[in-house]
Order: C-alpha cells, then sequence, then structure tokens
C-alpha cells in the first residue's frame, strides 16, 4: 500500500536540516533567556475553551479571533480548545498562584500555536513560537525589560535588516474619539490602520499626521498624559536605538489604532487586544508579517482577578528561519 | 529602489497615467509590454508586471513594496495590506445582475455565480434571501443567461454587455476602483518616498 505524504493545510514537518536549524536557533534562544535569568514554563496544547470565551474577538484584527480557533468537544462532554496564544494560557493559569509566588517572575515558553487562517501561501495554522513574559516589575520597568529581551533575541545571529515599530495602547484615543463624535468608530479605526488618507483628512490634521507620519506634529493633540507617554517612548526608542544599532527602532501609533483603552472605542466590547500599555511589533526586510510583537498586558491579569504588572513577547521561529532565505537577494 | 506591482489588465493604464501625471515616471513602459520586470533607474523604481489577482499577495509577501489593484480584488483576496490613496479614474461597480428584473424574495434559495466568493458571501450575509455560490473563472454573465444560476455578483463598467445579453443590472453592492496598496513593513521603509508619491498624486488630481 502506497500511504501519501500530504499534510493539512498550513501546517508542515521539519526534516533533517531544516529540523536542524530549527533546533539550532531554538537552543541559541534559550539559552539567552536562560542566561537573562529566564525561566521556563511548560503549557498544555490543549485547555477548556470557557476561561477565554469572554477574550475572543469576532475579527482577526487583533487577538485571536473566535473563527480562528480550533475547538471540538471531548468525549466527556467538554468543550476544548487548541492553544492559539500562549499568553492568556499563562496568565490564567498564574493569576490564581501569584500570592504564592516572588515577584517579579520572569518566564518563558516554546512550542506550537495553531490558528485556522484562510488557504493562502504563507499563512501558516501551526506555528512554532517562543515567549517570554515579565511579571511584577513596577512602572515601564517591566516592558522595559520585556522589549529589552526582546531586542535581544532579535539581534541574535545575523538577519537582515530588522526593524521595530513601537506604539502604545490608548494613544489615539482621544483623537479618534474626537473624529468619531460618538459615532461607530470600527469605520475610522479601521482606516487610519490602513492609511487611508482621504478618510484621515476628512476628519482633523492630526489624524492625518498621524496616518502618515506615525506621530502628530503636535503631541499635545493627544491629550496632556498621552503626550507625556509618547515622549517617554520617543526617548526610549532612541535610547535603544543606541543599544542596538543593527535593530531600527520607530514610534508609529497608526500602526496600533485598534489598541484602545478607552470604553467607546473597543468596537463592539472585545474587538480589542488584550495590551494596554507599550505595544510593539518587528519585521524583516519588506515582509509584511511580522517576526514578532509584544506589549504590557496588566488588564489581562485584573480581569482574571489579580493584581500585577506583566509585559511579554512572542517570536515565531518559523518566520525567524524563513527571513534566513532573504528575498531582498533578488532585489536589484 | 522601490519595487512596484502593477496589474497588466485594465488598471495598468489608470496606473501608468496616474504615475505619468504626478510626474512619477515609468516613461518607456506601454500597455502590452511583454516584459515582466522592468527597472527605471532613474526613478528609483522596479515595476513588476502582474496578473491583477496576484498583485497583493505579492506586496504582502514584501516581493513588491506597493502595487496598484481594483478595490474588488483586494477585498476578494482579504490581504492585510495599507491603502494610502484610491484613484479617481477607472470607477466602476459590483452589481447583482440577474435576468428577471428583481432580486430573489425573501426566504428564496438561488444560485449565485460569481469570481468573488468570498466577497459573495459577505454580500449576502445580510440579505433576506439564500444562494449557494458558485465560483466561475470567467464569462460571469452567461450563468443567469443559461440558468446556471438565478443571479450572478459581478463588476459593471457600462452595462452594455448586460443590456446586448438581456440582463439587468438589480443592485449595486460596491464602488471598485484601483488603489494603491502598501506592504505594511515596506511603509515603514519608505514612508518618505510614499508619502511624497501620495502628495504628487493628490496634485495632480488622479487620486481621491
Amino acid at each position: 500500500m502506497r500511504v501519501s505524504a500530504a499534510l493539512p493545510t498550513g501546517v508542515a514537518a521539519l526534516f533533517l536540516d531544516s529540523a536542524r536549524r530549527h533546533r539550532e536557533l531554538e537552543d541559541t534562544l534559550v539559552k539567552h533567556l536562560l542566561e537573562g535569568r529566564f525561566e521556563e514554563v511548560i503549557l498544555p496544547v490543549v485547555d477548556y475553551l470557557d476561561p477565554y470565551e469572554a477574550m475572543l474577538t469576532n475579527t482577526a484584527s487583533s487577538w485571536v479571533a473566535r473563527d480562528e480557533l480550533y475547538r471540538f468537544v471531548d468525549r466527556d462532554g467538554e468543550v476544548l480548545a487548541l492553544r492559539a496564544d500562549f499568553t492568556p494560557m499563562l496568565a490564567r493559569l498564574l493569576a490564581p498562584r501569584l500570592g504564592s509566588l516572588e515577584l517579579p517572575l520572569r518566564l518563558f515558553y516554546r512550542g506550537d500555536v495553531l490558528r485556522y487562517q484562510e488557504e493562502r501561501a504563507g499563512r501558516q495554522r501551526e506555528t512554532y513560537q517562543l515567549g517570554a513574559e515579565v511579571l511584577g516589575l513596577p512602572g515601564e520597568a517591566g516592558e522595559r525589560a520585556a522589549l529589552q529581551q526582546f531586542l535581544e533575541l532579535l539581534a541574535v545571529g545575523e538577519r537582515r535588516r530588522v526593524f521595530v515599530v513601537m506604539g502604545f495602547a490608548g494613544a489615539l484615543d482621544r483623537l479618534l474619539l474626537r473624529a468619531t463624535n460618538g459615532n461607530d468608530p470600527t469605520d475610522l479605526v479601521a482606516a487610519v490602520m490602513r492609511r487611508e488618507r482621504r478618510v484621515a483628512r476628512g476628519h482633523q490634521a492630526a489624524l492625518l499626521q498621524v496616518v502618515e507620519n506615525g506621530i502628530p506634529d503636535d503631541a499635545s493633540e493627544l491629550g496632556d498624559l498621552a503626550a507625556e507617554r509618547l515622549e517617554r517612548l520617543m526617548n526610549t526608542c532612541s535610547e535603544l536605538n543606541t543599544a542596538f544599532p543593527e535593530i531600527e527602532m520607530r514610534v508609529d501609533l497608526a500602526e496600533f489604532a485598534d489598541q484602545a483603552l478607552a470604553p467607546e472605542l473597543q468596537l463592539g466590547g472585545g474587538l480589542r487586544a488584550y495590551y494596554d500599555g507599550l505595544v510593539f511589533r518587528a519585521f524583516a526586510g519588506a515582509a509584511a508579517e511580522p517576526l514578532g510583537g509584544g506589549g504590557r498586558y496588566d488588564g489581562l491579569f485584573q480581569r482574571l482577578g489579580a493584581e500585577v504588572t506583566a509585559s511579554g513577547f512572542s517570536l515565531s521561529l518559523d518566520r525567524l528561519l524563513g527571513h534566513g532565505s532573504d528575498i531582498q537577494e533578488t532585489r536589484p | 529602489m522601490i519595487r512596484l506591482a502593477l496589474p497588466k489588465g485594465r488598471n495598468l493604464e489608470i496606473a501608468l497615467a496616474g504615475f505619468r501625471a504626478a510626474g512619477l515616471g515609468l516613461a518607456g513602459l506601454e500597455l502590452g509590454d511583454r516584459r515582466l520586470r522592468l527597472t527605471f533607474p532613474e526613478d528609483g523604481l522596479e515595476v513588476l508586471l502582474l496578473k491583477d489577482w496576484d498583485v497583493p499577495l505579492y506586496v504582502e509577501y514584501g516581493i513588491a513594496d506597493c502595487g496598484v489593484v481594483g478595490s474588488d480584488v483586494l477585498e476578494e483576496v482579504g490581504g492585510d495590506l495599507l491603502i494610502p490613496v484610491r484613484f479617481s479614474e477607472g470607477h466602476c461597480r459590483m452589481s447583482l445582475i440577474g435576468k428577471r428584473d428583481d432580486l430573489p424574495k425573501p426566504g428564496e434559495q438561488v444560485r449565485l455565480a460569481s469570481k468573488y466568493p468570498r466577497t459573495a458571501r459577505s454580500v449576502l450575509a445580510d440579505r433576506s434571501w439564500g444562494a449557494d455560490v458558485l465560483k466561475l473563472s470567467g464569462s460571469i454573465e452567461l450563468a443567469p443567461l443559461l440558468d446556471l444560476a438565478e443571479v450572478a455578483l459581478d463588476i459593471v463598467q457600462t452595462g452594455r454587455t448586460l443590456r446586448d445579453n438581456g440582463l439587468v443590472e438589480l443592485e449595486v453592492v460596491r464602488q471598485i476602483q484601483p488603489c494603491l496598496v502598501v506592504n505594511r513593513a515596506a511603509y515603514q521603509l519608505h514612508r518618505s518616498e510614499l508619502n511624497r508619491w501620495v502628495d504628487r498624486f493628490e496634485a495632480a488630481e488622479v487620486v481621491e
């Protein structure tokens, strides 16, 4: 009998050199994390769906969308889901235990996440992630520690032109609230995310400047708190540019327009990621899919009944390795 | 150098007119050009000539930094691309068409033929009637004409083909126009140049 070697759409098997390269990179990154005093957690690949129901969104614009989850009913009648994101799982498991743990905690994890994606070249349904979380560092120190570790891992190996885009949740709340004037913000937020000039121009100069340049000319347009936050972020960006000369750091608030904090902007009460502070994503060359990203998510723990500062990130090993076969080579 | 993906079809004419009106070069590139890859060093541009449907994929993958593509293809393909501007020329509409004068009645279940099954499902999502979507590759008008489907979802420009074949435009569901699309990462890398393009498109009044 001849057996087919075909695999389902969006999953891959790694053999020989591919498998070796994968493990070598993973080992190198893990070594860095261990040297940075991060400790490993091993999480299950299957979990109850129920604890995550309230966090699911209806579209894939930010966190895991309802339609992306692989879920099923177990033989004993429990509704289960395959792991689609490490952070909420880790938060739910840690929240009840935090009282008995010594803070700050530096944890890392690795493994597959599975998300249904429409069939398209380059859209994997199973991806291997490595990520880390920093819990219990006060103020913005946790954000800084997570970002610093993220950059250190990105700097491992010889990768061509990696750049990191940063913003923070709630940065555009005031501009968007003023522009939508109580109406449904969904279309405007989507247009800002797509950098649609025509739409931005129809509202106000500051929104157009964010769409074009990532930040407004006059930061006070964002409101006092956000303006202050932006100034600190610009300083951080500048410091990190010096510390990591091989990685370009940028601030672009439009990239994170859907990361709102104002309840009126949370697009139908759930259509948002869990980030509530710094947010960042790393890109390699011109490839549109990010290598990874992260941010601060204290609110996720609060929703689970725990008060702790939390920041983290994840990296896709598949994309880090894919970047090795650099498509820039084909350019004139 | 920016790599630009241009569609070989109808939108190439609009894109070329737009780029030239804005003084952004592309001299020597003609409609019907059979080359697949052209370099314009003086304009800082490399052009890939692709099928409309392939433009979003090339741009999303970062093989091209940006491209010109119809909003119909963009919606159907569903990629994560930035759309800084939409061209003002080349407007057409996506419409439901059929042989009879009205749309299916509430509760009716019909067959709908289209090149755009994903868009069709979105159009059907809030209808009082349902349809099995049949994906066709071309000559969509034949489907209602020969009763393969009761309705079709297709691009209508002047409506002449419909009239010549005894078909009726039942409802316009989308306005379609060519768009400049940019890869999210490429936008960060070439923002000042792309903003300059957009400024010049606007000054030349070739975009909305």
